[in-house]
């Protein structure tokens, strides 16, 4: 289970960590440049780099997700910031302002540009390649372990939940009708993933201590990654970027 | 074991007066970091609760999230940090999987699991009672760490048609954007988080006596 999409090309080549710069420049530049113009051309880069990973058409189901959030945002800034004065147009007995509705486009054009960012590294990064890159940089192997253990879990969780329904409602459980009967059915159902999901975990345990687990020793990775010669240079552009839009926002 | 060891300067005298000791009465501050295998093969698990949690107030159409109820359950089992661990995991896990914008609420989560495990540890689930303090607590700090969140990224909206319909009322009314949005999250956040809290609680009174002894900080003797 993951976002992750196979396609050739150069963005998958990128080191996981070069994705994560960026998201660092592409959520902090729109936030210390508070101003449209900015939100817009950090939104223009993004979309640009997802088009070059060939995952563009893979952002529109995130995007069609926040869609209604942001709709409302256009809507009740619109009508109610307290900051309204200029009236730029009524539907009935509904008035729109100018300044409420440019905050909404500035907060838009925002969390189009980092849901961008992020889908940039989620689609085009496998999820223990990510894990991997950061584990080497640092991160404790115990939780690099727990992190690509929850990506097989849910999946076993899922099917065992779907074995616990069709028993416990073969059994006669309600599973729609009135609201209490369905809140009544969300413990017969719940309880036996739980109890399964902690019988396993005593095991786990077991099974990863025996395999020394808890060894210090430096751990070695079964894969080596290969080093794209772009990722320094790219590293240093986001950096570049930041401290640029800081020196904008003293001098500006 | 694994990271190093890193205790909360309020806690330290505590864990102090146990040094001396032997291994068999060492008892670990709730704070530490120091983390057994068995409390680390418990946040995978948590995860995986949360999720189905999710799933299946979908599937009975709940009109509720209930999509923290494993970070809540290992936060009464494994205390604060592996509460907090399960909670950040949790979203960096949605983040990377299902949608990118969960990777922002990992705070609102770690935080969770944070404040459950810590009242956990100091007996506040001892009854129902005191159980549903601990919900009312979760609703404070969900709301209050999520109200920043909301304003940066949404200008304070929470995307939920009840607490945004509050906030619209709200600000057209003057009130102060943080508050409004505090209210708008707050709301939400009252029936989803009791419950959660309540759900966690009736789960972990059913658990089996020998499956919590292997997370009893006084009680090394099965830790290989």
């Amino acid at each position: 289970m993951s976002l992750y999409v196979d396609r050739p090309s150069v963005i998958h080549r990128l080191d996981p960590l070069t994705k994560l710069c960026y998201i660092a420049a592409a959520v902090t530049v729109p936030f210390i440049c508070p101003v449209k113009s900015v939100a817009l051309l950090v939104a223009a880069v993004t979309y640009i780099l997802l088009a070059a990973g060939r995952v563009v058409t893979k952002v529109l189901p995130l995007l069609g997700f926040v869609a209604p959030v942001l709709l409302s945002i256009f809507i009740i800034q619109g009508m109610f910031m307290p900051d309204n004065h200029a009236l730029v147009f009524r539907i009935g007995p509904l008035y729109f302002y100018k300044e409420g509705l440019s905050y909404a486009a500035l907060l838009s054009l925002r969390v189009i540009g980092i849901l961008g960012a992020f889908s940039l590294l989620v689609l085009t990064t496998k999820p223990s390649d990510l894990i991997q890159a950061l584990m080497e940089k640092g991160l404790p192997p115990e939780i690099g372990y727990v992190l690509n253990a929850v990506l097989q879990i849910i999946p076993q969780m899922a099917n065992a939940l779907q074995r616990i329904t069709d028993a416990q409602r073969a059994r006669g459980l309600e599973t729609d009708g009135r609201l209490l009967d369905r809140i009544k059915a969300f413990f017969p159902l719940i309880g036996p993933v739980v109890m399964n999901a902690f019988v396993e975990t005593k095991d786990r345990a077991m099974a990863l201590e025996v395999r020394a687990f808890n060894s210090k020793t430096k751990r070695t990775f079964l894969h080596v990654r290969k080093k794209h010669p772009a990722d320094v240079a790219l590293r240093i552009m986001c950096l570049a970027a930041i401290i640029l839009a800081v020196v904008w926002r003293l001098v500006g | 074991m694994i990271v190093e060891r890193k205790s909360h300067s309020t806690f330290d005298n505590k864990k102090d007066s146990h040094k001396e000791k032997g291994l068999e009465t060492m008892k670990t501050s709730m704070w530490s970091f120091k983390l057994s295998t068995a409390s680390l093969v418990l946040i995978p698990a948590a995860v995986g609760i949360n999720y189905i949690g999710k799933m299946i107030a979908g599937f009975l159409k709940l009109p509720l999230w209930l999509d923290a109820i494993g970070t809540v359950l290992a936060a009464m089992i494994g205390g604060p940090v592996v509460g907090a661990l399960s909670g950040a995991i949790n979203n960096i896990i949605y983040g990377l999987t299902l949608d990118p914008i969960s990777f922002a609420y990992a705070f609102t989560s770690l935080f969770l699991g944070l404040a459950v495990g810590a009242m956990a540890y100091k007996g506040w689930i001892e009854n129902a009672g005191k159980a549903l303090i601990v919900g009312l607590v979760a609703v404070l700090v969900a709301s209050v760490v999520s109200t920043p969140i909301n304003i940066i990224f949404w200008g304070g909206q929470t995307g939920n048609v009840w607490g945004d319909s509050l906030y619209a009322a709200l600000i057209a009314h003057h009130f102060p954007v943080w508050l409004s949005s505090f209210l708008d999250e707050w709301v939400v956040d009252v029936p989803d988080k009791i419950i959660t809290v309540f759900i966690g609680y009736l789960i972990f009174r059913g658990l089996p006596k020998t499956f919590l002894q292997q997370f009893d900080r006084q009680n090394h003797t099965d830790v290989l």
